[in-house]
């Protein structure tokens, strides 16, 4: 059995790669599959994926976290006030004090007063978007670079690394060779498309990505492997029983939350302090929603949401870097939703035919006719992306079972 | 806890023989006493069981004793030392375990993590899996209980889950085991096998409180017998001693429901007919496969069946809620491609399956509960007329002796089988000609129970005809006139309750016939 998903697992992989590369020889497009675009996909991975995992925290405890976008505004304020003074580590360990701010707000009115989860999600985002508003006219007005929606620049960024032999990185001042760099630069069939993704993942990578992917074992294990985790994981999916043995469901929800509230202010941190050199207001740009749409995607599990928040950072970083092969996207969706329509009518799945189909026909027909796309359209693409990726989910979904539902210990059941 | 260090090990000869010893509990909340004075003396090693009508206050005594509630005065003695329980985790310290009416248990996770949640065997806080499972292992064999460690909850059938209760509280070292209706969700099989599973345990050396309402259970796994009735104990005693109807007047005090012979004949008009229905699946199986039936004027058809072979499916489908293929017809009259609305309208009536789930907004007072299907009726243009409404349900509340202060208290405050006779009420109400029960009297006591009975027998007199969906075979055995089985979707016998047993039920029910 677990082999089996493993080879699977593989198979898909190599199919999407042969897919890809196919489309990437026939349109000319290499930018489908540079180490450009890579590295820049992987950049905007980090923020999604973090915020993936701060709902996954939340709502694995039982607590729905509507407010993770206000706790990445958090995150990016505080991250960006703290690396303006402090310098770029020092900013971090601030975008996460700030986003388990708007967690532990979020948890005492949730869990200490029983306030309807998404009123109070909602609120959060409210309170947070214009809370930092009033900060920055206190602190940044008048400040040199600095104004009453953007913060002065950062003097100094995080150190970024090469890893050596495969990607140029530096041994010790000898100066390794860049291996998949070389692959890229073929454009061999597969092989090609193999080194520049490789090279994306390897080159230039700052430590903040290091760590916001560490995150992702981590947090598996930690939530599968430990006693807090299991304990945790049974407050969220049935804080009744939990609590007949003695869990205390509500402390947990509040470390959940925590966890949680620091996970999205991580998040924002990297959105000002390594994906940027300052802080501007609406920086998060809904990012905490589509983190929320990557959770659902990835099933409530770390490995699905890595999945999910790579592809939303694809096609946002196709968009920003080479928004002439969003065409070839096209052809791409359109193969895709081809082997999707075979699948599904051996499957016999009706309404997915019917998805695939459509999707199919659509995208065959985008990349016959069109050939530049307005601005408006690729900014939209994420988001295209994430409606189609939901409405095609696969509907076994476990969603934690009580998640959202308010628990009052000791009240009769 | 004090009580751990003193606490006698098992097997040790001790001069304390009564595990258990509640003295003079009480415990009120407000406007309800649920005990009063209780005294109760519990042997080693034996099994008790406390019987009592719902709502007389065997629940609260056990959360009681298992410190989820904490008496207002009176004590509890555990192997001769007097305690109190703060909380569960208390209790479960001093050896107590509890496996709940409805069970505690997370669906979404698997076996072996629900068994060893709150008391895991770990390593520096990283979960010791191998060690546990080694563990849980050991203690089914040794209780004769076979399951797979690592299936999740939802993938499992109602008997297994009650093992995997049972084995939680045991993983937790309880020797004072208290099962609160264990056997009120299983068919006579299964219980059966959770009996002998019982018996080990009580060999072992663990002392068993067994909490029931179905009498012939209680006189055959029981070495003691208490009878609790509103609040107070009326007598402990032996099962060599009473017998089934002795043990029922003393928990009702009188008024007992009896069947009887029905005095009526069934009618020559076919009101409800179900030619080839089928519920189309979903997922995998279809839950409703090919199912014809015909219900008689003034006849009671007993569908029995373990829960989830397709009862719930078939009454959606007869009320018009999911797509079906094959023919229904009310009273003569092709009723297949009628709403719900309509089909309500042609003389069908509804009593679901839950009552809290679909046959009352808890929140919302008696008078609203008693208008749901009724609006058109009782209102006057687009608004509603709250006069008629109350009136309405004022003789709801007369007619089938609902317990309640007034019209005015919203639905949660009355007890379970008050709720019950308000939304059977409801639907007998403006006298239906088909009605559905499912589980009319499902966790409802005796006396509301033997109401409920007597109201649907007097309607079935008026030639009202009932289709009946139980999993109380005694009900099914006791109301119908004719019994279909149902399982895995299909009917898999008709039966006549003249000649059937719950033994010959139990094998059609779960399919070993």
């Amino acid at each position: 059995m677990k082999q089996s998903k493993n080879f699977r697992l593989v198979v898909s992989i190599f199919c999407v790669l042969a897919i890809i590369s196919t489309v990437r020889l026939w349109t000319d497009q290499d930018a489908l599959t540079s180490s450009g675009t890579i590295g820049t996909a992987l950049r905007l991975t980090v923020p999604i994926l973090l915020a993936g995992m701060a709902g996954l925290w939340a709502e694995r405890c039982g607590v729905i976290n509507i407010g993770i976008e206000g706790m990445m505004i958090f995150g990016t304020w505080f991250g960006a006030w703290g690396a303006w003074q402090f310098g770029p580590w020092v900013g971090l360990l601030f975008a996460i004090l700030g986003g388990m701010f708007g967690g532990l707000v979020h948890a005492v009115a949730t869990v200490r007063f029983n306030i309807d989860q998404v009123i109070s999600g909602v609120v959060i985002n409210l309170f947070a978007f214009f809370g930092v508003r009033y900060l920055s006219e206190l602190v940044y007005v008048g400040k040199p670079g600095g104004g009453i929606s953007q913060s002065p620049p950062q003097k100094s960024a995080l150190p970024r690394f090469n890893l050596p032999i495969l990607s140029g990185g530096e041994i010790a001042g000898w100066k390794s060779p860049d291996f998949l760099g070389w692959l890229e630069s073929q454009r061999w069939f597969i092989l090609g498309d193999f080194g520049g993704i490789g090279r994306g993942l390897t080159h230039n990578l700052s430590w903040a990505t290091v760590i916001a992917i560490i995150i992702v074992p981590v947090s598996a294990w930690a939530l599968w492997r430990t006693r807090f985790g299991l304990r945790l994981r049974s407050s969220g999916e049935s804080p009744v029983a939990a609590e007949s043995l003695g869990v205390k469901v509500n402390r947990l929800r509040y470390y959940g939350l925590l966890i949680s509230g620091g996970l999205a202010g991580l998040a924002g941190g990297t959105l000002s302090i390594v994906a940027s050199s300052y802080y501007r207001q609406g920086q998060t740009a809904g990012r905490g929603f589509i983190g929320l749409a990557t959770m659902i995607f990835g099933n409530w599990r770390p490995s699905g949401i890595l999945t999910g928040a790579m592809l939303f950072g694809y096609a946002e970083g196709i968009k920003l870097v080479a928004s002439d092969s969003i065409t070839a996207l096209f052809l791409f969706i359109a193969a895709i939703s081809a082997v999707f329509f075979i699948y599904s009518v051996i499957r016999r799945k009706r309404v997915q035919v019917l998805v695939t189909l459509v999707a199919f026909i659509v995208s065959a027909i985008a990349y016959r006719t069109i050939d530049t796309v307005p601005e408006s359209l690729t900014q939209s693409l994420p988001y295209v992306v994430t409606l189609i990726v939901l409405a095609t989910a696969n509907q076994r979904l476990r969603p934690p079972a009580m998640a959202g539902v308010p628990f009052r210990p000791g009240e009769p059941h | 806890m004090q009580s751990e260090s003193v606490r006698p090990k098992l097997n040790s000869a001790t001069d304390v023989v009564n595990v258990v010893e509640l003295t003079n509990i009480s415990k009120s909340f407000p406007g309800v006493i649920a005990n009063r004075d209780i005294s109760l003396q519990i042997d080693r090693a034996t099994i008790h069981a406390i019987v009592g009508e719902n709502g007389a206050g065997k629940s609260t005594l056990m959360k009681i004793l298992y410190g989820l509630h904490q008496p207002d005065s009176g004590t509890i003695a555990i192997n001769g030392v007097v305690t109190q329980f703060k909380s569960p985790s208390e209790a479960m310290a001093a050896g107590i375990g509890m496996v709940h009416q409805h069970f505690m248990l997370a669906d979404n996770l698997t076996v072996l993590e629900n068994i060893i949640l709150g008391s895991e065997p770990t390593k520096y806080g990283v979960l010791s899996l191998g060690d546990a499972r080694k563990r849980v292992k050991d203690l089914a064999t040794s209780i004769g209980v076979e399951i797979d460690l690592d299936l999740p909850i939802s993938d499992l059938g109602v008997g297994q889950r009650q093992r995997v209760e049972i084995l939680k509280v045991l993983f937790r070292g309880a020797e004072i085991l208290v099962l609160d209706e264990p056997t009120a969700v299983l068919v006579p099989q299964e219980v059966d096998e959770l009996f002998v599973n019982l018996r080990k345990l009580v060999a072992n050396g663990t002392t068993i409180l067994f909490i029931s309402h179905k009498l012939d259970e209680v006189l055959s796994i029981s070495d003691q017998i208490t009878v609790i009735r509103q609040g107070s104990t009326v007598a402990t005693v032996s099962p060599k001693s009473v017998d089934r109807l002795k043990l029922a007047e003393l928990m009702v005090g009188s008024d007992l429901p009896s069947h009887g012979e029905r005095t009526t004949k069934v009618g020559e008009k076919i009101l409800l007919s179900v030619r080839n229905l089928t519920v189309l699946a979903k997922a995998r199986k279809n839950p409703v496969q090919n199912v014809s039936f015909d219900i008689f004027e003034s006849e009671i058809i007993g569908i029995a069946g373990v829960d989830g072979n397709g009862q719930f499916e078939l009454c959606e489908a007869l009320l018009g809620l999911v797509d079906i293929q094959g023919t229904v017809e009310l009273g003569g009259k092709d009723a297949s491609n009628l709403n719900v609305r309509e089909r309500l309208d042609q003389g069908l009536a509804y009593i679901p399956f839950d009552r809290h789930r679909e046959g009352l907004m808890l929140a919302a007072s008696l008078w609203e509960n008693g208008l749901l299907g009724h609006e058109a009726t009782l209102s006057r243009g687009p608004m509603i007329d709250v006069k008629a409404a109350r009136k309405s349900c004022r003789e709801i509340i007369e007619r089938f002796g609902v317990m309640t202060p007034s019209e005015l208290v919203p639905a949660f405050v009355l007890s379970g089988g008050n709720q019950q006779k308000l939304v059977v009420g409801r639907n007998l109400a403006n006298t239906p000609k088909v009605l559905i029960a499912a589980h009319p009297t499902r966790g409802i006591d005796v006396g509301a129970q033997a109401a409920v009975w007597k109201e649907i027998r007097r309607s079935r007199d008026a030639g009202m005809s009932v289709l009946l969906v139980s999993a109380d075979l005694e009900e099914v055995l006791g109301l119908s006139d004719r019994i279909l089985v149902m399982f895995d979707g299909e009917i898999s016998a008709e039966l006549d309750p003249k000649s059937a047993t719950p033994q010959i039920l139990g094998k059609y029910m779960t399919g070993m016939q």
